[in-house]
Parts: structure tokens; C-alpha cells; sequence
């Protein structure tokens, strides 16, 4: 069951390691045409925190990752890492990246692209094969090692951009749209692979449109829409955040019951309810209530995550 | 290479047919333009190869982005890019003209090894910078020089400010004095050398700031 809600105030990271200042970026044709990608965006992010980027398409999320890459400079304000300008840290100490597009050289095969990009991120020679080799089968790449890129499926491909992200211990990881066009079990293995990367000095961001994977693996989650941030929203429970939430209630006994102690119950099949409460207090009174009469509960779902609905009211509000 | 070999092959060969046995080309000989033309070209057409897409190539297919999130400095894989090629040219020619030394042999290689390295600084440097700044490098490059050719033509000799206009341009125009004698004797104007390698050198240089100051992605 998810908790309802979510504030801004994340305090967990005792050190800032990512910080956008007022960054802007402003696409210029040669006609003089002008696009608004990026506008007056600020955050931080700390130390051991993984922070989701959520934001419909279009919104600038990919422009910021190239900003704070390097790739991109801003048109206005700063992106820093550790107190550097964003391009010299990556420069000196590399970034673990997956990107949304995979582009690897087409006739490379998958393990000479690995062993490639182990050289360039510094990887001592002699330890070279021992991270490819883990890499691929931390990846599940071991039958595909010697193909060619260009006929990898696009999940293999998706492993092979993991793969070659994760390649070396980075402080750093950013990973856009990590489970496009992963099967379902290499989904929930990724997410497996995000909870074993998360440690207290690692930093690691992910831009998804998977609002459900950032509600599991993020801390808190940047909403950006026509380039601005809309909100940060913590994953976490917050139990004095007050807003009416709907739940979808399964009974399998005691159904004459459910009015008793959802007075504004409104059925919605059989044996379910559609129930709304202003707080997980509230919830847990009523179902402490319901359960006391007799009643057997077999679920509780809210009908939307609290992330969903934070997304939904943040881009809502920004058309 | 491939080119190289077709190119000798179809114009040297019938001209050692026709002449059988009184075949021999030396610096004297009213062939010699010829096989200097046909040379000197190979080595630009190399030199475009060669460059053909070195930055924006990476930039226009996404490859950029998992080589540069490494801890590399895009100056310094370019830089290191750029002389591997030069290399990669100097080979080739070394090849090529070993095998033209053996029908001509008065073909200097060490000579035109220079020539190359030459060329390749001129041209190469120019070629680099547009990689950089353009999507469509070789065929700004094929225009740039030939442009640069046909301008001098037109107002190089004129009096007024488009002659000297076009000084401001690649120095194309010296390229068949110094080949010629680059090529033959193993030496060439030190100021037409300069000119060159210079030109080249500093659009080269323009080129890696472009890559340190501006941006990776298009």
C-alpha cells in the first residue's frame, strides 16, 4: 500500500554533490527562431540519493542531463558537480551514463564496445577483462558478447548501454529511461541492480516516464514540464500531508458492512469499494473500524500512486 | 589506397604501353607534370577520406555520448584522433608510392611522404575545424578548397578589396608550386610552407577551442 504523500523538504544528503543554478537553455535557430528548452531550473542533489526525473515528452529532461554532462552548455546559470563546472568533473573522474538513445558503434562487437569504453574510462589494463566479464554477466550479455552491436535486439542493446555504464565504480550515475524496451523480468532486474548501486557515497539520477518505477527506486522525484521545475516530491510517506486520496477496497466478507465505516463508500464491482480518505490516518481508523465489525480485507490500492497524482497535478497545472 | 592505384593504373599504364620500351619518366620528362597532378591529388583525396566525418561523424550518430561521460577530455581523444589518421594517410602513401617507385623510379618517396605530411596539416587542419562546426564537413571542406580556388582565380590579380579578400582564404593557390616542387626535389618556398601548415595549423587550433568552449551535442 502506498502512503499518502509528499513534501519538498529532503534533508538526507549532508553534501550537495549535483547543482543546478538558475540554469536556462535557449535553442537558437539561424533564422533567429528561439526555443525555451530549460528555464530558471534549480536543485540540488545529495550525496547517497537517487533522485527521478519524471516529465512528459518535451518537457527538457534530456536537455538537462546533457547540460549536466557537459554535452550542452546553458544558456544561463550553472551546473556543478562536487563545487566543479559539470564538464571538468566528468572530464577528471567520468560519470556512469545510460542514455536514452543507445548509440554504440554498429560493427563493433558487444564485448570489443565494452572492452573500448573500459579504456577510456581509465580502467587499468590489466583489470579490464575482469569488469567486462562482470559487467556481462551481472547484464546477462554472455551468449551476445561476440555479435555485433547492430544485431542485438533493442533490450540486448538497452543491457549493452547498462553494461557500459556500470563498467567502473562511478560516484555518479545517470540513467535516462533505464528500462526502455526491457522485457518485464529484465525490468524488475534492473531495479534489482539500482537498490545493489545505491550507497552512501553514490549519486545517482534517472529520468523515466515510468512514474511507478521512480515511486520504487527514487527518493524524491523532480517534476519538470516546458522546461521548468514544477515540484520535487519525496517517495516517501508523509503522514501530516493532508489531500483527499481514492483507494479501491476489496472485500472478501463483511460487505454489508463498509458503509458503517466508509459512510462515502461507492461500490465498483463485486466486493470492491471506492473509498476516499484526506490521510492514511484517516484510512487506517476507517479500516480498523471495518476489520472490528468482521470484515475481511484481501486488498487496498490507491487508485492512483502518490507520485502519479503529484504528476498529474504538477503538469496539470503548468498547461 | 584503392583509389590511389586505380587513379596511377589508368593514366601511368597506357602511357607505358604506348611507349614500350622507351618508357621513363623522370623530372625532365613531359610526363612528369602529370604524375606530380595525378599524386598530389591522391593525397587530397586521402586527406578527405582520411577526415571525412572525424567529430561530426560522433556528434551526428549520438557515439559522443558514452565516449565523453568516460573521464576523456574531447581536446585531447580528437588531437590524439587526428594524428592516428595523419598516421593512418602517411601509411597509405608510403604504400602508393612504393608502388609507383617501382615503375617510376625517379618517384621520390621520402619527398612525397612530406608532401603529404604537408597536405595533411593544410588540409586536414581546415577539414578538422569543419568537422567541428558543421554536419556536412567533407563537402564544406571539397567547397571550402575549391572555392577558395576559383576566388583566387577571379580576384586574386584585380585590384581592390576583394583581392585581398581572398588572401584571407585557404592557400590553395600555392599548392602546384610546392607540389611540384616538394615532390621533385624535396624542397619548396619556406613561405609557401608556412603558408600552408600554418593556415591549416591555426584552423586546427580554432577547431579544438570550438570543441573546448562550445557544445558536444548538436
Amino acid at each position: 500500500m502506498d502512503g499518502v504523500l509528499s513534501t519538498p523538504d529532503y534533508n538526507r544528503a549532508s553534501t550537495f554533490v549535483i547543482e543546478f543554478r538558475n540554469v536556462g537553455k535557449i535553442y537558437r535557430s539561424l533564422l533567429g527562431n528561439s526555443v525555451k528548452a530549460v528555464e530558471e531550473f534549480s536543485l540540488q542533489v545529495g550525496q547517497g540519493e537517487i533522485l527521478g526525473i519524471a516529465g512528459p515528452n518535451g518537457a527538457g529532461k534530456t536537455t538537462l542531463i546533457a547540460m549536466m554532462l557537459g554535452y550542452l552548455r546553458p544558456t544561463t546559470g550553472t551546473v556543478e558537480i562536487m563545487g566543479l563546472p559539470a564538464r571538468t568533473y566528468v572530464e577528471r573522474n567520468g560519470i556512469g551514463y545510460l542514455s536514452e538513445l543507445i548509440a554504440i558503434n554498429p560493427k563493433w562487437k558487444a564485448e570489443t564496445a565494452l572492452v573500448r569504453y573500459a579504456t577510456l574510462a581509465g580502467i587499468p589494463e590489466t583489470e579490464i577483462h575482469a569488469h567486462v566479464n562482470s559487467v556481462i554477466e551481472k547484464l546477462g550479455l554472455e551468449e551476445h558478447r561476440d555479435k555485433r552491436v547492430k544485431a542485438l535486439s533493442k533490450g540486448n542493446l538497452q543491457r549493452l548501454g547498462l553494461a557500459q555504464a556500470l563498467l567502473r565504480e562511478e560516484q555518479i550515475l545517470v540513467l535516462d529511461e533505464p528500462t526502455h524496451g526491457l522485457d518485464p523480468v529484465w525490468t524488475q532486474r534492473f531495479r534489482g541492480i539500482v537498490e545493489e548501486l545505491r550507497r552512501p557515497d553514490r549519486t545517482i539520477l534517472i529520468a523515466s516516464h515510468n512514474l511507478d518505477e521512480l515511486q520504487r527506486l527514487a527518493d524524491r522525484v523532480a517534476i519538470i514540464d516546458h522546461g521548468r521545475l514544477q515540484r520535487v516530491v519525496s517517495t516517501g510517506y508523509d503522514q501530516t500531508h493532508h489531500t483527499a486520496t481514492r483507494f479501491r477496497l476489496t472485500l472478501a466478507s463483511g460487505q454489508e458492512r463498509i458503509r458503517e465505516s466508509f459512510p462515502s463508500a461507492k461500490e465498483a464491482g463485486k466486493g470492491e469499494y471506492d473509498v476516499t480518505v484526506r490521510s492514511i490516518q484517516e484510512l487506517n481508523t476507517a479500516l480498523a473500524d471495518l476489520i472490528s465489525r468482521g470484515a475481511l480485507v484481501a486488498s487496498v490500492v490507491p487508485e492512483r500512486s502518490v507520485l502519479e497524482q503529484q504528476f498529474r497535478e504538477a503538469v496539470g497545472e503548468s498547461q | 589506397m584503392i583509389i590511389g592505384l586505380l587513379w596511377g593504373y589508368t593514366l601511368i599504364e597506357p602511357l607505358r604501353r604506348t611507349m614500350g620500351a622507351a618508357f621513363s619518366i623522370g623530372p625532365a620528362s613531359p610526363a612528369w607534370p602529370l604524375v606530380i597532378t595525378v599524386t598530389s591529388s591522391v593525397v587530397s583525396v586521402s586527406v578527405l577520406i582520411a577526415l571525412n566525418g572525424i567529430v561530426s561523424n560522433d556528434r551526428k550518430m549520438g557515439y559522443y555520448r558514452f565516449l565523453f561521460s568516460k573521464s576523456v577530455s574531447p581536446v585531447a581523444y580528437y588531437t590524439q584522433l587526428f594524428f592516428v589518421y595523419m598516421a593512418g594517410v602517411l601509411v597509405a602513401m608510403l604504400l602508393l608510392s612504393g608502388v609507383l617507385h617501382t615503375v617510376v623510379g625517379s618517384f621520390n618517396i621520402v619527398n612525397y611522404l612530406l608532401y603529404a605530411a604537408v597536405i595533411y596539416i593544410a588540409m586536414g587542419g581546415i577539414g578538422f575545424f569543419l568537422s567541428v562546426a558543421t554536419r556536412y564537413d567533407w563537402v564544406s571542406l571539397a567547397a571550402v578548397w575549391l572555392g577558395s580556388r576559383i576566388l583566387r582565380d577571379l580576384y586574386g590579380a584585380k585590384p581592390g578589396w576583394r583581392s585581398k579578400a581572398v588572401e584571407l582564404l585557404p592557400p590553395v593557390h600555392k599548392l602546384s608550386d610546392v607540389s611540384m616542387s616538394l615532390i621533385t626535389n624535396g624542397t619548396a618556398h619556406t613561405s609557401d610552407l608556412l603558408w600552408l601548415i600554418g593556415y591549416g595549423a591555426l584552423f586546427f587550433a580554432l577547431g579544438l577551442l570550438f570543441l573546448r568552449r562550445g557544445s558536444l551535442a548538436d
